[in-house]
């Protein structure tokens, strides 16, 4: 399977899809912790500070002086800045002694790059100034630092835990989207096989997806019922051709007796060639079906033995080649490695016979016919094209099918069965016989399967 | 008293015209089971036996078999209606010295029956010379009135098939089936020409034609002696 071809399945993008949204929604849940963490702290940090502040511009001077320094001795994981100001804005006492640009109103305030001195490197502190009864102004001053290594903490929490958590969601859903498409791919496979001819193939059940299950035995059924019918038609079609062969076997007789007696000049002479001539069509074309009938279903591989595919097409070649050169046609053959493959010769010289036949047929004078013999990748294949008038790509399906030829060659007799008697000899070689355009012209590729 | 050809087949209007077919030419008794024509063969009173596979209350294959079981060589012509892909190979098998499926045209029937009756030139000779032609098929060579003529295989093995049956008529399903031996129908207007270019080498302006087409039936090898 190719990289593009799994990117584009189904299961796979809901899964990539169920990924994000896991992501996502973990994402919003360890935001919310954050936030709501962080800013609770924060809030009530506020309130306690702006609290402090009124109580210390509350204090007379001798009682604050000692127990702001007892606070910043002692306490200074709460309390880590102090200041106070006289009226006129000198600094009286204090650890700072830039005066921050807040009104004095006692109301705690967040300066992300708060800093006591000009050279001092900038924090995030929370700062609160009350002005005093005397019109001094006493600043208090808390760095945040907890809060920054709180976030920091929370932080690498939240990504330790979401990405192994999107990986892990990502992986599952890459598991789930292979044996779906895997399933779905023998499934597709079985179809494949009935599309390609072989009626006895049945989906796999059980195909591993319950609710595929149903369809799954529905389809075998339907393609059971649909065997059945085809075998019904197919013997209907033999048990016809079987009972008109003897009445045409004993009219041809009779006529011909009657011919051989009938004296040299008799009027009905002509008549009874011409009926004969007729007959010899229709026994051409109930052979032909029979002799289909036969090979699709007596199936005998008893009768298989190592073949070499290039030295047949070489036979064939020099069987032909006389024809294509009174017909003006040029037949090339390259098979240059021998092709050892298990078959029956007689039945592969026959649809050997029947390509290249038909490519004949429909190559015109100064044309050229070409056959083809290799091997690519362990499968054989052998290919006979032509420059003839082709296929038209709507009829390319159907010239495998019984008696159909291209409506353009309706001027060229044969049965029409060549082909079919082709495509079944290679169905029972484990080959595909498949048509295309050359461009122009025909291109029959009789090709191993894998 | 002259051997017959005892003639195996149920289907009255076809054993009709076989009797009018070789009728003047081979004595004939029809035979609807198939014991005549065994007891017949067995006392050397049939000259050949043309034998249906499938006869009534009878199995033709199992007939000729039990002929041969018996150790006698009496020529057998199979004929089948069967159209199975491996008939041939079955009759062939069964001891039948040739096979023909039907329908078939009189002409290929008589060719058959003339080609076995006459006893064609099985001998494993190695020259045959038929007038001003002359082949060595050791040497696999061949000559025309003294003039070597360059041969390839098959034309040389279609030359020898034709040498082999002087006067004979030999049908292009024959040539087909017995010199390229090819058992499906193949297209017989490669026969013809084959058979053209073969010519073309064995003849020289003004010389007899030695391979001579009968129109509608085959082809006749007649020695220009």
């Amino acid at each position: 399977m190719r990289i593009a071809d799994f990117t584009r399945s189904t299961p796979l993008r809901l899964a990539a899809a169920f990924a994000l949204a896991i992501f996502v929604l973990t994402g919003a849940v360890f935001a919310t912790v954050y936030v709501a963490v962080t800013d609770a702290w924060v809030e009530q940090l506020t309130r306690v500070f702006a609290d402090e502040a009124e109580k210390a511009a509350a204090a007379d001077d001798q009682r604050l002086r000692r127990s702001l320094e007892l606070r910043l001795t002692r306490d200074f994981r709460r309390l880590n800045y102090v200041a106070l100001y006289d009226s006129s804005g000198a600094l009286v006492f204090g650890n700072f002694d830039v005066r921050p640009e807040i009104p004095a109103d006692g109301a705690a305030r967040y300066i992300a790059d708060f800093r006591i001195g000009p050279n001092a490197p900038a924090e995030p502190t929370l700062v609160v100034a009350r002005q005093r009864p005397d019109g001094s102004v006493i600043v208090l001053g808390r760095g945040l630092d907890e809060v920054a290594t709180l976030r920091r903490i929370l932080a690498r929490a939240l990504s330790f835990a979401i990405l192994p958590l999107a990986a892990a969601a990502l992986a599952l859903g890459f598991v789930f989207a292979r044996r779906t498409r895997r399933r779905i791919g023998a499934i597709n496979s079985a179809i494949a096989a009935v599309r390609g001819g072989d009626l006895g193939a049945r989906l796999p059940t059980p195909s591993g997806i319950d609710e595929l299950d149903g369809v799954v035995g529905s389809v075998n059924l339907m393609l059971d019922e649909i065997e059945r019918l085809l075998g019904q038609l197919a013997s209907v079609g033999d048990n016809i051709a079987h009972d008109l062969r003897a009445p045409i076997v004993n009219v041809r007789a009779g006529l011909e007796q009657a011919l051989a007696r009938a004296p040299r000049d008799a009027a009905l002479r002509q008549p009874v060639q011409n009926a004969l001539r007729q007959l010899d069509r229709a026994m051409t074309a109930i052979s032909a079906l029979l002799r289909l009938s036969a090979i699709e279903y007596e199936h005998r591989h008893s009768a298989f033995r190592d073949i070499d595919l290039a030295a047949l097409c070489a036979e064939l070649h020099e069987f032909f080649a006389p024809l294509a050169q009174a017909k003006g046609v040029a037949l090339t053959l390259a098979a240059p490695a021998p092709l050892i493959r298990r078959g029956d010769a007689d039945l592969m010289r026959e649809a050997l016979s029947n390509l290249i036949d038909n490519a004949l047929k429909f190559t015109p004078r100064g044309g050229r016919v070409a056959v083809e013999a290799g091997e690519a990748a362990g499968l054989a294949h052998i290919v006979v094209s032509d420059n003839g008038r082709g296929v038209p790509a709507a009829e390319a399906h159907d010239i495998f099918r019984r008696f159909i030829r291209a409506k353009t060659s309706e001027a060229i007799p044969g049965a029409g069965l060549g082909l079919n008697i082709a495509e079944s000899i290679a169905r029972m070689h484990g080959m595909a016989l498949a048509v295309s355009d050359n461009a122009p012209g025909a291109r029959f590729v009789l090709a191993e399967r894998r | 008293m002259e051997r017959a050809v005892y003639v195996c087949e149920d289907e009255a209007e076809l054993a009709q015209a076989i009797v009018g077919e070789l009728a003047g030419r081979y004595p004939v008794v029809v035979s609807e089971t198939g014991a005549e024509a065994v007891a017949a063969a067995r006392a050397g009173r049939a000259l050949l036996i043309v034998m249906d596979r499938k006869l009534k209350g009878a199995d033709g294959l199992a007939l000729v078999q039990l002929l041969r079981a018996a150790g006698d060589r009496t020529p057998v012509l199979m004929m089948s209606a069967m159209g199975a892909v491996d008939d041939r190979v079955a009759g062939l098998r069964a001891g039948g010295d040739d096979y023909l499926a039907k329908p078939f045209a009189m002409a290929e029937f008589s060719a058959r029956i003339d080609a076995m009756a006459r006893r064609v030139v099985d001998a494993p000779a190695t020259q045959f010379v038929l007038g001003s032609l002359s082949i060595d098929l050791v040497a696999r060579k061949a000559q025309r009135a003294g003039r070597a003529i360059d041969l390839q295989q098959r034309e040389f093995q279609l030359l020898e098939y034709f040498m082999r049956r002087p006067g004979l008529l030999v049908t292009r399903q024959m040539l087909l089936e017995q010199v390229w031996r090819y058992r499906f129908p193949a297209n017989s207007n490669v026969v013809d020409v084959h058979i053209r270019n073969l010519r073309l080498k064995l003849e020289k302006p003004g010389e007899k034609r030695l391979i001579v087409t009968l129109r509608g039936e085959g082809f006749r090898f007649d020695a220009d002696s």
